[in-house]
């Protein structure tokens, strides 16, 4: 499984480890990249599309070993913020289904990372099944 | 026909805002640059026009996702675009400007231009390294490095493109370009440099799916090995995204280090490349991590050991 190279501690992590940003950090239509986390090699990139939060590992999927998509911290928008976009080929992913739609990885799809929102609106990734 | 290289490559971009952003910290010179875009140049001239890709004024777009909408090759005299148009006229249309320049499209379908080069000649010094055995280059009391060093582009040295069939992109621009293959990778593609320019390459393909069609980068030679580190150093330190080194290339010599863009390709700085004449036999490799490069490295922050002995050592 891919997640195991790049986040391959990712299971014994305590939550605050865990921790990406805060529900305010991000905007309607915004993304943001945060980590890397302890262990991993890749940031975490959240947005926020129709209201709702997702969460994608920051690794193209055109290269075998995921290749990081902004092109300037934090800019992994394209220029309409219509789709997360790689800028090493400029390959459009819908920011909702992760899926490639136009570019060198069309129909290749990123890595989602499940987060759950704490009490304080903090946004954790979550821990694995196990451990819940 | 002297075809010396790229001039300028032109892009149709969907944020010009961020393009010239971007160019402008790459340390390319805004000229007559407008909230439209513009021309952004390197100390010799050589360089990139930007603009929003709804802009008339514009090549049309590749059928892919890349925003590459023209190359404009430099040749030495009009005697050449001459040339040019004689050799190109007989199988496709080519559009002569008011300025003398001609425009067309190669056998993939990629917008070109030729035009006299506006380059301009440089005159600086290559960076100076002293070695043991070897006369000094930089003499007493002359540095290597200092904080506010210039670390700018030189000049635009090459392109690298997606085609989907190398054989018709190498025959187009060997066979009826002049062209020359100085190395091949098996698996990608070759390397070529034009008649009227001695660096290993100005120009390579590597073999993609049709819908990949474009420009895979562009790459500006910086004055050495340390102004090339030097300016990734500190383009990073802005927030801009490493993608690829650095590191040394194996054919061509040259170092690289690349960098994702918001113009659809990636954006590289290469220095100390290898010159060659017609001589040279061309070498050949199966394209990998291997044949790619001699030493690859990853930048880190800044570091230095110090502050006293590790946490338990004795004394």
């Amino acid at each position: 499984m891919q997640n195991d190279v790049l986040i391959d501690e990712r299971p014994g992590l305590a939550p605050a480890a865990r921790r990406l940003c805060h529900v305010k950090d991000i905007g309607e239509g915004e993304a943001r990249g945060f980590g890397p986390l302890p262990g991993s090699k890749r940031k975490i990139i959240v947005l926020r599309r129709k209201g709702v939060l997702h969460a994608w590992l920051d690794a193209c999927p055109h290269y075998a070993t995921g290749t990081p998509m902004a092109w300037k911290t934090d800019a992994y928008l394209n220029g309409e913020k219509t789709h997360l976009t790689c800028h090493s080929h400029h390959a459009l992913f819908d920011m909702e289904t992760g899926e490639c739609v136009l570019g060198p990885c069309l129909g290749q799809t990123l890595t989602r990372i499940d987060i759950v929102v704490g009490e304080e609106g903090d946004v954790f990734v979550a821990a694995p099944a196990e451990e819940t | 026909m002297n075809i010396i290289g790229p001039d300028y490559l032109v892009f149709g971009v969907d944020d010009v805002a961020a393009a010239c952003e971007y160019l402008t910290a790459f340390g390319l010179k805004p000229v007559d640059v407008t909230e439209k875009g513009g021309r952004f140049e390197t100390l010799d001239g050589t360089g990139v026009v930007v603009r929003h890709k709804s802009d008339p004024t514009l090549p049309p777009p590749l059928p892919t996702s890349n925003m590459l909408r023209q190359q404009v090759y430099g040749v030495r005299s009009a005697a050449d675009l001459d040339a040019i148009e004689a050799e190109l006229s007989s199988d496709r249309r080519v559009t002569r400007l008011s300025d003398g320049s001609i425009e067309l499209k190669d056998d993939h379908g990629f917008e070109l231009k030729f035009q006299v080069t506006i380059r301009r000649e440089l005159d600086m010094p290559a960076e100076k390294i002293n070695a043991p055995g070897a006369p000094a280059q930089r003499g007493p009391n002359e540095i290597g490095v200092w904080e506010d060093m210039p670390a700018l582009p030189r000049t635009l040295s090459h392109v690298v493109l997606f085609v989907p069939d190398i054989e018709i992109a190498t025959h187009f621009y060997c066979e009826r370009l002049g062209f020359v293959v100085t190395d091949i990778l098996t698996g990608a593609g070759p390397f070529l440099r034009p008649k009227a320019n001695d660096d290993h390459h100005t120009l390579f393909f590597i073999r993609t799916p049709d819908y990949m069609k474009g420009c895979e980068h562009l790459a500006f030679h910086m004055g050495g090995p340390t102004e090339l580190m030097v300016a990734g150093t500190r383009f990073v330190k802005k927030g801009y995204q490493s993608f690829w080194g650095p590191g040394r290339h194996k054919f061509g010599s040259n170092w690289f280090w690349y960098f994702n863009s918001p113009l659809g390709c990636h954006f590289e700085y290469d220095a100390d490349m290898d010159k060659h004449d017609d001589s040279w036999v061309a070498r050949e490799a199966p394209n990998g991590a291997e044949a790619s490069q001699i030493v690859l490295f990853e930048m880190r922050e800044k570091w230095a050991p110090g502050g006293g002995p590790p946490p338990g050592a004795k004394g």
